[in-house]
């Protein structure tokens, strides 16, 4: 019992959370500005790549910074590339043809990752050296209360950080007025821009929103992997898709539920529910999220939360 | 003298590689620039074609599936049926997804395509792949094709060895190139009756202004269908010449998204999507830039290093290799910028009206 | 227009090198490992340098070029690199591909049809050695899995393994040689008690690692480092899922004490083509590459320098760089009978032939002496950490 929830359901967990605040960007994306971005993934890693050098530097420096304190400048400057994306290579289509941008966005996905090998090369860098023992406060908390809860510190910042995002952006989405103004444009363009939405500051937080929180998933999944390398992007983008399509696109909190499922089903797949083999050969691992992907394309278009279905 | 030889070779595998990549573009041109579907996973109907036929034509091993030896063209042929099926199966499900969800849904499907070669360990030999995959014209020099019919009819295997001997050693890599050259000119004419054709300005129709086109009794699932399974028939030729071209083939890394589906994408867009000739032109010339720049890449950085001896030219090396998809991929940003409508931009099929009124086909909204 | 230009450009350079002995290094820059690519790269440089710098190739002392290309690890790529590598530079042979598949493309599909020699320095793919027909141009200065599948069983059995589970990487030279373990595993009255593939470049290997440790204490574990190897090392690390690892030459490198701590694999045995310092071939080489900061004992990078050198040996044999000597020079040099040259000691085997006599290269990963097939047999070390950094020790 305790080893499936310690070796199965809390990593499944973990990379559900990763999962869920990439997807968090990907169908804001997909819902405000209505294109797929196959460059989200390759984002998400450049802020991983950008948040290290900002330790190196602070290491330089003499300073330890926490890779969650290094990921404040990096989430800038990864809203600047955004930014910066957006401005020269996805605006110019706006008024044209989705597909042309989702096509921009695939050669945006090659750019920077092609940028990125190139500067940091293609090699691996350590993030973080060393294993990570559970907490064993928490394993002594757990025990008294009869619980075997076998956690590292690294797991714990990744559900502290994924559940204070989480909550932000409940806060910035439903109280704030450009949160507002982003659920209506998200939810009919039409009658948004009648109501006179301004549809280019909606946009913009859309990337910040989604430029924090892909700085975030890169750097958890780094902060767990313990280590840099430069396909990881692509690698998360398909269970991301997977998970912002299962939520129903436009819907934050959908891409929560369904990054969590999407990470839980590829962990739990590989348990032996039937016998002592696991239940799904784990070289098909990664073909999990892209299954759930396709059923729910064709089954349930419109997601899990009722997104936007086109 | 030599190195003129090595030149004409070189640009025979140009010429080769180019001529497949070329019948990629052109079954992709049928699924989008025809009938407006957004597939990206072209490598899926590549690597179910490219497989078909390795285990098909190959001698018999022990290393997957039989190596059923059979004569080349069935395998091609049945290579591109297998494919037509897979991309029917995925048709009766997906197309009436809209486009980004049918791209992600063709992704997705690719992917698991790749998953099952790579693991079904005991049919395709898994991650090491199937090797000594016979190559149309080089073949008959293998000898268990001209120890067989219909080569034995023609001469014992000492004399059919004899003759191979005499003949350089290059003698198939023409007609290797001409076979590919010439089959794409066969899709390539057989497309354009299809385009001016009733079919065509049909699929045109259905692209352009769908609701209408149901609105006159067109069924449009049907013909959508119908072009992504011709589209996919033709990539799963190409992915068996591919096979052919490299010998050998396994799931991770030949049939590799970026450089296949990716590239083929980028020459359909800068040839002009629409245009089957546009589609040729660019698959050549995206190839041949992408082949080329490596020389000139490395040939610049031995240039670099020479002048900045302190530069580690290794390093430059290691890197300069992304620098070309880099390029690539900037190449694209400029033509969907400046040149939306390619080299060669579409050319409706005759129709009276079409020189005046001629804005919107597949964004030359201006 | 454009392609004039290309043609131009490349003629100038192929023309520039005309006079110098020239071949052709397909390496992989790009794709899945440029990790372990890129110190096997240095050691060709290492060698090639070493070569120059001690008289160049025959009695006017030539350079000795290596031109690099990026076969990516990839058929298609290999293909076309070696295809521009043959015809547009005119290399004299081929010293080359990393990966297995790439290989075996570049063999069957360019190299082997145009008749130049191809000497891979790390494919080890059984597949390789039943390749050729008729044919003597393919060799490998790296063992074939069919030996190191065994070498690392045997290791398992000395180490008192009698049960063990086994997981995989699923690409071409893991899968392979995971496949000749579990038989020699078993055939040795071994049990598995598991086996199972894994995804390489996934994010967690968790609940792969709780599976297969289930059943068992001993992992052997068949992954590149750098591609999920380390991630699943550390997951079963953390989860306390192992006692003890052994595991292949893909997954022995500083990088692993880097990332994962010499402190935590104190039960992790890896075996590695002979990387043993008491032989005086592998003393040579690691003078060699200390003095030039190349990572004398990481995968591959000590076959890496031996097939260069090799390479040079051979066409200095044959006394011009036509393609077709090569072949049978490259046998000449490699094995006995001959004065024995190590790594590094180019004048003196410069000095032999010249003067007319034989040479026997005893190469830093082993006596590469070829088989009928082109392959060498392996000498295997096994390494395990001593005082915080891999020692190796050459096991029979």
């Amino acid at each position: 019992m305790w080893e499936f929830v310690n070796y199965y359901f809390i990593p499944g967990l973990v990379l559900g959370c990763i999962y869920a605040l990439g997807a968090i960007g990907i169908t804001l994306t997909f819902g405000i500005l209505r294109f797929a971005n196959f460059a989200h993934g390759e984002i998400m890693m450049s802020g991983a790549y950008l948040t290290w050098t900002v330790m190196a530097i602070a290491a330089g420096a003499g300073l330890t910074l926490h890779p969650l304190v290094a990921m404040v400048p990096a989430a800038f400057l990864v809203i600047l590339l955004f930014l910066g994306t957006d401005k020269f290579f996805y605006k110019p289509f706006r008024k044209e043809d989705t597909i042309k941008v989702v096509m921009a966005s695939f050669g945006m996905m090659l750019i920077i990752r092609s940028a990125v090998q190139m500067i940091w090369g293609p090699n691996q860098i350590t993030f973080v050296r060393g294993i990570a023992k559970p907490n064993a406060t928490l394993s002594e908390i757990t025990s008294n209360m009869g619980l075997q809860i076998l956690m590292p510190n690294k797991h714990l910042f990744i559900f502290a950080g994924t559940i204070i995002l989480v909550m932000a952006l409940g806060y910035l989405l439903n109280r704030t007025r450009i949160g507002k103004a982003m659920r209506a444009v998200s939810d009919s363009p039409d009658l948004a821009h009648v109501t006179g939405i301004n549809v280019d500051k909606v946009i913009n937080a859309t990337w910040i929103v989604g430029g924090i929180c892909a700085t975030a998933a890169g750097v958890f999944l780094v902060m767990d992997t313990q280590m840099l390398e430069t396909t990881m992007g692509f690698r998360m983008l398909l269970p991301m898709f997977a998970a912002a399509i299962l939520g129903g696109i436009g819907k934050p909190y959908g891409a929560v539920a369904g990054g969590l499922i999407i990470g839980l089903a590829e962990e739990l797949s590989a348990y032996p529910w039937i016998g002592d083999t696991p239940l799904l050969s784990p070289g098909y691992k990664t073909g999990v999220a892209f299954a759930i992907m396709v059923v729910m394309l064709i089954v349930r278009p419109q997601g899990l939360f009722k997104g936007r279905s086109f | 003298m030599e190195a003129y030889v090595g030149y004409f070779l070189y640009l025979l595998s140009l010429l080769t590689v180019g001529g497949i990549y070329a019948i990629f573009a052109l079954g992709l041109n049928v699924q989008w620039g025809f009938a407006g579907l957004f597939n990206v996973g072209i490598v899926g109907f590549a690597a179910v074609g490219a497989y078909t036929y390795a285990l098909l034509t190959t001698a018999e091993s022990t290393f997957h599936l039989g190596g059923f030896g059979l004569p080349l063209p069935i395998g091609m042929f049945v290579g591109m049926v297998m494919s037509a099926i897979v991309a029917a199966f995925i048709g009766l499900i997906c197309i009436r997804l809209r486009a980004d969800y049918l791209a992600i849904a063709t992704i997705g499907i690719a992917e698991i395509i790749k998953l099952i070669l790579k693991n079904e360990t005991d049919i395709t030999n898994g991650p090491r792949g199937v090797n000594k995959i016979p190559r149309m014209w080089e073949h008959f020099s293998e000898e268990r094709f001209y120890s067989s019919w219909p080569m034995s009819w023609f001469g014992t295997p000492e004399n059919w060895e004899a003759f191979f001997d005499k003949l350089p050693n290059w003698y198939w890599q023409p007609l290797f190139a001409a076979t590919i050259l010439l089959i794409m000119y066969v899709i390539y004419r057989m497309l354009e009756r299809a385009r001016t054709a009733p079919w065509g300005r049909m699929m045109t129709a259905i692209r352009e202004n769908e609701p209408a086109a149901r609105a006159s009794g067109k069924d449009v699932t049907r013909r959508r269908i119908e072009a992504f399974v011709i589209g996919a028939a033709i990539m799963g030729l190409a992915g068996a010449l591919f096979a052919q071209h490299l010998r050998l083939i396994e799931p991770t890394n030949t049939f590799d998204p970026a450089k296949v589906t990716f590239l083929t994408w980028v020459m359909l867009i800068l040839g002009g999507s629409g245009n089957n000739r546009g589609a040729i032109l660019g698959a050549f010339l995206i190839w041949t830039i992408w082949s080329a720049s490596e020389l000139v890449i490395t040939g610049s950085i031995g240039l670099i290093s020479n002048i900045f001896s302190t530069l580690d030219p290794s390093i430059l090396q290691t890197r300069a290799g992304f620098l070309r998809m880099m390029l690539i991929g900037i190449l694209m940003q400029v033509i969907l910028q400046r040149y939306p409508s390619g080299i060669l931009p579409e050319v409706r099929p005759a129709s009276p009206k079409a020189d005046n009124n001629d804005a919107g086909s597949t964004g030359e909204t201006k | 227009m454009k392609n004039t230009l290309m043609a131009t450009a490349a003629t100038l350079l192929a023309t520039s090198a005309m006079a110098d002995v020239n071949i052709g290094n397909p390496m992989a820059m790009t794709g899945p490992i440029p990790d372990l690519n890129a110190p096997i790269a240095a050691a060709v440089d290492l060698a090639a340098a070493n070569v120059n710098a001690q008289g160049g190739m025959f009695a006017d002392g030539e350079a000795f070029n290596v031109i690099r290309a990026d076969s990516a690890c990839d058929p298609v790529a290999a293909v076309d690199a070696v295809t521009k590598l043959i015809n547009v530079n005119g290399v004299s042979a081929i010293v080359g591909p990393v990966c297995s598949g790439a290989t075996i493309a570049q063999a069957e599909s360019v190299s082997m049809p145009a008749g130049v020699v191809t000497l891979s320095v790390s494919a080890s793919s059984p597949a390789i050695t039943s390749m050729e027909d008729g044919t003597d141009l393919v060799f490998r200065a790296a063992a074939s899995d069919a030996y190191q599948g065994v070498a690392l069983a045997e290791l398992a059995i000395a180490n008192g393994m009698s049960d063990i589970a086994v997981s995989y990487a699923n690409d071409d030279y893991n899968a392979a040689i995971a496949a000749v373990f579990v038989e020699a595993f078993e055939g040795m009255g071994g049990t598995i008690s598991a086996n199972e593939a894994h995804e390489p470049n996934k994010a967690s290997y968790r609940s792969e690692v709780a599976t297969i440790g289930a059943s068992s204490e001993n992992l052997a574990l068949f992954s590149y480092y750098g591609s999920g190897g380390i991630t699943l090392m550390r997951n079963a690390l953390e989860t306390g899922a192992f006692a003890n690892f052994i595991g292949a030459d893909g997954m022995l490198s500083d990088e692993l004490i880097e990332q994962l701590g010499a402190e935590n694999l104190m039960t992790s045995t890896f075996t590695t083509s002979a990387s043993d310092s008491s032989t005086p071939s592998f003393a040579a080489w690691q003078a060699i590459a200390d003095e030039a900061g190349v990572p004398a004992a990481d995968p591959f990078v000590a076959n890496g320098y031996d097939a260069t050198f090799m390479m040079a040996l051979a066409i200095e044999h044959a006394g011009s760089d036509d393609r077709e000597a090569i072949a049978e020079s490259l046998r000449a040099i490699a094995s006995g009978p001959g004065e024995v040259i190590l790594p590094g000691q180019w004048a003196e085997a410069k000095a032999i032939l010249a003067a007319g006599g034989d040479i026997n290269y005893e190469g830093a990963a082993g006596n590469q002496d070829f088989d009928e097939n082109g392959d060498v047999a392996g000498n295997f070390s096994k390494s395990t950490i001593v005082d915080g950094a891999w020692a190796a020790e050459l096991i029979q």
